[in-house]
């Protein structure tokens, strides 16, 4: 079976500073991955580098067997096929919530309006934005925003969603919202790549998690794995550093 | 007060010419402003430099150089004289002929166009430069290509942040039309400049010319003001 | 043909500085004034914006010219109306960069200043003025840029600067205008932009894209 995502080798380097180096994995249909790890560690670029929003120096990623390095491929074309959630949701600022949604399946997968509406009305009420349709992001909480965001990714009807911190931006209490649609798309066997500090989400879906430190993949695992018997120092050390800041032991919760 | 009357006719014809000039000069600006702001902001390094250097040097030299320049380009290029000096003539609403078009207003209008639009490719170029860099990620994530960004996602935001600065151009670019004075088009201040030769009174002609132009602004600010109040949108 | 220089020069610096002194008192009314006053700032501002820079030479030099007289001779006459013209004008602009700036003063200098105990004209002088007078710099320049520009519309009072002596070259040899008119401008290019560039572009970009420049 082909895996939806095959990452080979990745390095980046900023100037003189090594982002990655050298990350491979794969990713099934229907698995949940989750990176963690310490900020620098390159998780974001990593994210961006599979979809190409940052080309990376060396390495290749194929979505489903067909290369994204390759230039003759139609980048923005294996692109919709990719959905993308923004740490900063980067709504469009100037277009109502439905039409956040609806613009991509119109003016890039060609539909027309009534379909993109349609297709745009399903995501929104997927993710509980149905009465908000008519808002202008500017109207919207942060957790309100970021479930729009989503919406909008979910509507392209991609092979994978990657997700790049997508409640750090969040008030605390708006992080519940926007986890519950997360879970939701994931217990439906939609196939996610999440960076996040949520252990609480990672433990409850994720298929596989991924400690990065550093611009290198340090140890990969099950949650029960990381959980109860992780092998590092350096991934114990983190998750100890996380129960500290969240308050509450991970490895304690059964 | 009374001696000015006869002149209305003049003046009216002038007024209109003023209007004339600084809508064509507005919007040949606004087209051209715009393809010059996204030369810049998205081009490649030649197109860069081309529409960079056209914008510097249009704002580097004064509009009456450029005037004179583009005015007597047809003499200069030696272009017979059959071309150049047809003229479009419509009677006003007093029923006097008036020149409504000739070589020399149209390439005036031209000048003042081509001038506008380096001003007017400034404040959309800023307006582009500050749109946060999160909304093209966001377009270029679902897969749209580089002109569908631009058409439907860093246009229309940025033309409406630069709204503020092309008021300013929209309001005030009738006042500079008056330069157009100075190589012999009809317009507003050259009737103006008829009556005080007819009239001797120079002050009262300047000082009611002077607040004809207030008004003028004040009106156009108005407007603006509200067709702006009905296209707002929270947060852009 | 640069012989119309000095004169573009001399007209331009003279109503610079009259028009910065002008300027700043007029900002200082709208911003820290009674209502009265800062009614009339803003209404000279918006006077002084809202006409023709040619109409208002016209009213200077043509309509009011039995006041310059007494300067002796008609040049020296209809120079001195074109510095007040262009001064006037360029006073209502700087008094807009300067207000802008000292607006733009970080409001928690005044907070400090303050709580040092000093009395509010102190701290208006010694902190925020000072810093208003840096921020303005590349709207000054900007001003600068204008003026000099502003100053070939006086060729068409008669004052002899560097257009006026264009044409008056060309009536010599006519052939050449589209020449001379090109030198000209290249001139007055090598007089704005250099100097806009050299000081800090960013700045004064961003001006520029705000909309607050000013004239051609």
């Amino acid at each position: 079976m082909v895996a939806v995502l095959e990452v080979r080798d990745i390095w980046k380097a900023y100037d003189t500073l090594e982002v990655l180096k050298g990350i491979s994995f794969d990713v099934q249909k229907g698995e949940v991955k989750v990176i963690f790890g310490p900020s620098g560690s390159g998780k974001s670029t990593l994210l961006r580098v599979i979809n190409m929003l940052t080309p990376p120096d060396k390495g290749e990623v194929f979505l489903c067997g067909q290369s994204l390095m390759d230039s003759k491929a139609d980048l923005c074309k294996l692109r919709t096929r990719i959905g993308f959630v923004f740490q900063n949701f980067n709504l469009f600022a100037h277009l109502k919530a439905i039409d956040n949604v609806s613009i991509g399946p119109r003016l890039v997968l060609g539909m027309t309006k009534e379909e993109a509406n349609d297709a745009a009305h399903r995501a929104l009420e997927k993710v509980h934005m149905s009465n908000w349709s008519h808002h202008y992001p500017a109207q919207l909480s942060g957790g309100q925003q970021q479930r729009v965001g989503i919406a909008r990714s979910i509507a392209m009807n991609p092979e994978v969603i990657l997700f790049d911190e997508p409640t750090s931006a969040l008030d605390p209490e708006l992080i519940g919202e926007v986890l519950q649609v997360m879970l939701d798309l994931a217990q439906e066997g939609t196939t996610m790549v999440v960076v996040t500090h949520e252990m609480g989400f990672a433990r409850a879906v994720s298929s596989e998690m991924i400690f990065m430190d550093k611009g290198v993949v340090v140890e990969k695992g099950t949650p029960q794995h990381f959980f109860q018997d992780a092998q590092s120092e350096r991934a114990k050390h983190f998750l100890r550093k996380l129960e500290v800041l969240y308050g509450q032991s991970e490895t304690e919760k059964t | 007060m009374v001696g000015i009357g006869e002149y209305y006719p003049d003046l009216v014809s002038g007024f209109s010419m003023t209007m004339g000039l600084y809508l064509f000069a507005l919007f040949l600006g606004l087209g051209l402003g715009i393809v010059l702001a996204i030369s810049r902001h998205y081009g490649g390094p030649i197109v860069t430099r081309i529409s960079t250097g056209f914008i510097e040097i249009m704002r580097g030299t004064p509009l009456l150089a450029q005037i004179l320049l583009i005015t007597i380009l047809p003499y200069a290029l030696s272009i017979p004289a059959e071309y150049t000096s047809w003229q479009i003539i419509v009677p006003d609403i007093y029923g006097i002929e008036r020149v409504v078009l000739n070589t020399r207003i149209l390439l005036c209008a031209l000048a003042l166009g081509l001038n506008s639009a380096a001003y007017q490719a400034e404040y959309f170029r800023g307006a582009l430069s500050s749109l946060s860099a999160g909304q093209t990620l966001a377009a270029q994530s679902i897969g749209m290509t580089k002109r569908q960004e631009i058409r439907y996602i860093a246009l229309p935001q940025s033309l409406r942040r630069a709204i503020p600065a092309w008021s300013n151009e929209a309001v005030y670019l009738p006042i500079y039309t008056s330069v157009a004075y100075i190589v012999g088009v009809p317009e507003f201040l050259s009737a103006a400049t008829l009556v005080v030769a007819r009239t001797y009174e120079a002050l009262l002609v300047y000082f009611i010319t002077a607040v004809i132009f207030l008004v003028l602004v004040s009106f156009i600010t108005l407007l603006l003001n509200r067709i702006y109040e009905r296209i707002r949108i929270p947060g852009v | 043909m640069t012989r119309g220089l000095p004169t573009a020069l001399a007209l331009t610096f003279l109503s610079l500085l009259i028009g910065f002194l002008v300027g700043i008192g007029l900002a200082l009314m709208r911003v820290y004034g009674p209502i009265e006053l800062r009614w009339i700032s803003s209404g000279y501002e918006k006077i002084f914006r809202g006409i023709p820079l040619l109409v208002l030479l016209f009213i200077f030099a043509i309509g009011l010219l039995r006041l310059f007289l007494w300067t002796g001779s008609l040049f020296n006459a209809l120079f001195t109306a074109s510095i007040f013209a262009l001064a006037l004008r360029s006073a209502a602009y700087q008094s807009e960069i300067f207000r802008g700036a000292i607006m733009s003063v970080d409001p928690g200098q005044m907070m400090a200043a303050r709580s040092l105990g000093m009395t509010d004209y102190q701290a208006t002088r010694k902190i925020i003025l000072p810093q208003a007078l840096r921020l303005s710099v590349p709207g000054w320049t900007n001003e600068y840029a204008v003026v000099i520009k502003d100053t070939s519309l006086v060729s068409a009072i008669g004052v002899p600067e560097l257009i006026y002596h264009g044409m008056a070259f060309s009536w010599t040899y006519p052939a050449l205008f589209l020449g001379i008119i090109t030198v000209t401008s290249i001139i007055y290019f090598l007089f704005t932009y250099p100097v806009t560039k050299y000081v800090g572009e960013s700045m004064t970009s961003k001006l520029r894209s705000l909309g607050l420049g000013g004239g051609r």
